[in-house]
């Protein structure tokens, strides 16, 4: 069917459905349906893709399915049953653990880069390029196994740590440092909010920096006095979705970590145990009930950056920035 | 609509809904009547098999003009995550690999056709290798035939046996002088002896077979109790303390890659098939017997490497049926694979498969195994799969020192409870 022989079924289909009634509030008939025309692969799309999906997994998470047979309801099995899931309770140390580390590890360094190349100086393009870089390679596979290889026995970081005096035996085969490379790899993409901090230093008024040097503040006062108060709205936006991506990190560390989240379980990473249990396992109930605890605890999270942004996150306006 | 109380990965969501609007058709007629029909065909792999798989295919095609396949791979964990949506979603290909692990559970599920309708027919399977009579058989219907077959043994260097002055395995030898060998090269050599064997269910299995038992009964219960699993992974724990096998660290590390490929051990328990691949990197490797405590006994059978079956909602069996016996028979196709999918599974296609090095060494060693094979054990039960790598995981937590012997195996039956009991 075209699109041509369904607008005037619509239209027609519309006039009938205001039927009698007061008539204040009509605009041109032709008028919204031209509107949802254009909006309609949009609204498909988030109709059958998103918001479907959504509802039927929300059904699925109170059934037993095992992806063959028809879902049977055992109502709030599969979300009590997570809190006596030994598996299910080191996902969750493990995810918190790797939030807690990287994001600001990431955060910090992100700032830091986009600090220097705020500066004007020679080959600034160029530098800022070879900082973006890696974030947008980021996802891919083959960064991961690269990653996994140079922390291996005898490999490049653990030869370099080795000069120190410092033996790991290789990062990737020990679960106690297993994590912390995969916090390494996240930092090394930090790429995006670095850009996002960039703009938001661009726009701190070059007046307040040259106020603060008259009346004699150092380097160091002036970033916390200026520098972070007036990035503070960028620092809070990467903050929430860095925090965010990191409860949902997967590729890297199935690349790195399997389905096992190997090495002895140090990478069973939320997402990790929840696509092992819905397609390894067959268990799609059990995991979509795991989808809907992750967007709950992401949620919770959410909601409490929220409450302490109020405490340091300063908007303009009472700042005397023009805008 | 029954189609939308499923979940699906977004992008197949449509592709699924799609399937069931115009899927209904078809069916109807003689079924064993081969016409003109495309078959979807699915198998795991790499892309050296994907080569020899599209040189098959096309020998097929100038043979049958009116079928036509389309094919598709993944990796194998891939594989089974792509088969499974795609099951649920009704829209299985006609024509799929196989593992012995999932047989049963697909069987089970309903998802699987039953080739006996096409013996005889479109179908011939009189020339298979003993050992693999009926291995794809459930219940008395037939949801695979195996492309290939394999049995456990013991790769080693000879090299690194001589340098210890240590004598090389022969027939007979027992668990005992298998450790007493791993722990001299150990500390002779400074290479490790041995992979730690815990790690793998087959070794289990193994030695369950020379006692008589199976890892799986005929019921699908394990075959085993908590007193035999503890005995197994002391044993193992025991060579880990000592230090005369490969530290875990190292093992998880290399992966993919096998220890025997970079020489780190100098000797381990596997599939003999896989001896084609540690050779690449380690030529001078040798195929010798078991150990066993058991005398008489090895406890090795043939294992189908993979087979194919086709699926229940397939539009064209009789067609797809042909597929799989071309597949099976053909000495040209015997010739094309070579071992790339096991030793061939019939004695044409094994005699037309010119094997050279390390693979005719392979192929001896199972000619002069054949008469001592035992039964190839059932199907594995459903949840066999899940339970396999719930076995890898929980012994590489003992290895690494996280949990004790108790704790693994008390784990590995909690998880047998759950996973088998449901």
């Amino acid at each position: 069917m075209s699109r041509a022989t369904i607008a005037p079924d619509r239209r027609a289909e519309v006039a009938v459905d205001r039927g009698p009634g007061p008539r204040r509030r009509t605009r041109l008939p032709g008028d919204g349906l031209a509107g949802y025309l254009f909006l309609s692969p949009w609204i498909i799309g988030i109709v059958l893709l998103t918001l479907g999906p959504m509802a039927t997994s929300l059904y699925l998470s109170f059934t037993d399915y095992d992806l063959f047979n028809t879902p049977t309801w055992i109502g709030l099995e599969n979300y009590q049953r997570m809190f006596t899931d030994a598996r299910w309770l080191r996902s969750v140390q493990v995810t918190a653990i790797y939030v807690a580390l990287a994001v600001p590890i990431k955060l910090v360094a992100a700032l830091a880069v986009a600090m220097l190349l705020n500066s004007k100086r020679a080959g600034q393009g160029f530098y800022r390029a070879a900082f973006y870089g890696p974030s947008l390679i980021g996802g891919s596979v083959g960064v991961a196994i690269v990653w996994k290889m140079m922390f291996s026995d005898d490999s490049v970081v653990d030869q370099l740590l080795l000069r120190f005096g410092i033996d790991t035996g290789g990062w990737a085969g020990n679960p106690d440092f297993s994590l912390m490379m995969l916090v390494l790899l996240a930092t090394w993409q930090l790429g995006a909010p670095m850009v996002i901090f960039l703009a938001g230093l661009k726009q701190v008024p070059r007046e307040l920096y040259e106020a603060a040097e008259v009346d004699g503040a150092g380097r160091a006062r002036r970033f916390w006095s200026i520098t972070l108060p007036m990035i503070s709205p960028v620092l809070f936006f990467n903050l929430l979705l860095e925090t965010i991506n990191a409860f949902q990190v997967f590729t890297s560390a199935y690349v790195v970590g399997g389905p096992n989240g190997q090495p002895a379980g140090s990478t069973l990473f939320y997402t990790i145990y929840l696509f092992d249990r819905g397609f390894g396992d067959y268990r799609m109930g059990y995991a979509s009930a795991m989808a809907w605890m992750l967007l709950l605890g992401v949620g919770l999270v959410t909601v409490f950056l929220f409450r302490t942004a109020r405490g340091w996150v300063f908007y303009s306006g009472d700042s005397g920035d023009k805008r | 609509m029954g189609a939308l109380k499923r979940f699906r990965v977004l992008a197949t969501s449509l592709v699924a809904l799609l399937a069931v609007a115009c899927g209904s058709g078809g069916g109807g007629g003689d079924e064993t009547q081969a016409g003109p029909a495309t078959l979807r065909f699915s198998w795991w792999g790499n892309a050296e098999r994907a080569e020899l798989m599209q040189k098959a295919i096309d020998l097929f095609q100038s043979k049958n003009p009116d079928i036509k396949v389309t094919p598709s791979f993944q990796e194998f964990e891939a594989y089974w995550q792509k088969m499974a949506t795609e099951t649920a979603g009704g829209n299985a290909p006609d024509v799929l690999q196989m593992d012995f692990a999932y047989i049963r559970e697909y069987a089970d599920r309903n998802a699987l056709y039953d080739l006996k309708k096409q013996e005889g027919k479109n179908l011939e399977l009189g020339d298979l290798l003993t050992g693999l009579k009926g291995a794809g058989e459930i219940d008395g219907k037939l949801y695979g035939v195996p492309t290939g077959g394999n049995t456990w043994g013991y790769i080693y260097s000879p090299a690194l046996f001589a340098q210890a002055g240590v004598e090389e395995p022969k027939e007979g030898w027992t668990w005992d002088d298998y450790r007493a060998a791993v722990k001299a090269i150990a500390e002779k050599t400074g290479v490790s002896g041995g992979g730690n064997y815990v790690g793998s269910y087959y070794n289990l299995e193994l030695q369950l077979r020379q006692e008589g038992k199976l890892l799986y009964t005929e019921d699908g219960e394990l075959g085993f109790d908590k007193a035999r699993l503890k005995e197994f992974m002391q044993e193992g724990k025991d060579l880990a303390d000592a230090k005369t096998v490969l530290p875990i660290e190292k093992g998880v590390q290399i992966k993919p890659a096998h220890a025997l490929e970079q020489n780190l051990v100098a000797g381990d328990l596997g599939w003999d098939n896989f001896m084609a691949r540690y050779a690449k990197g380690n030529p001078g490797l040798k195929l010798g017997p078991v150990p066993t405590d058991e005398s008489g006994t090895s406890g090795q059978y043939l294992k189908p490497s993979m087979l194919l079956s086709v699926s229940q909602k397939s539009e064209h069996p009789a067609a797809a049926a042909k597929l799989v016996s071309f597949m099976v028979n053909d000495p040209e196709v015997g010739k094309i694979f070579g071992a790339n999918r096991g030793l061939p599974p019939t004695n044409a296609q094994r005699a037309a498969a010119q094997l050279e090095g390390p693979l005719a060494a392979v192929a001896a060693y199972e000619d002069e195994l054949k008469d001592e094979f035992g039964k190839t054990p059932p199907a594995p039960p459903k949840g066999a799969g899940t339970l396999e790598q719930a076995f890898i995981r929980i012994t590489e937590e003992l290895q690494y020192g996280r949990i004790s012997v108790d704790e693994a195996v008390e784990q590995f039956f909690t998880e047998a409870e759950e996973t088998l009991g449901s």
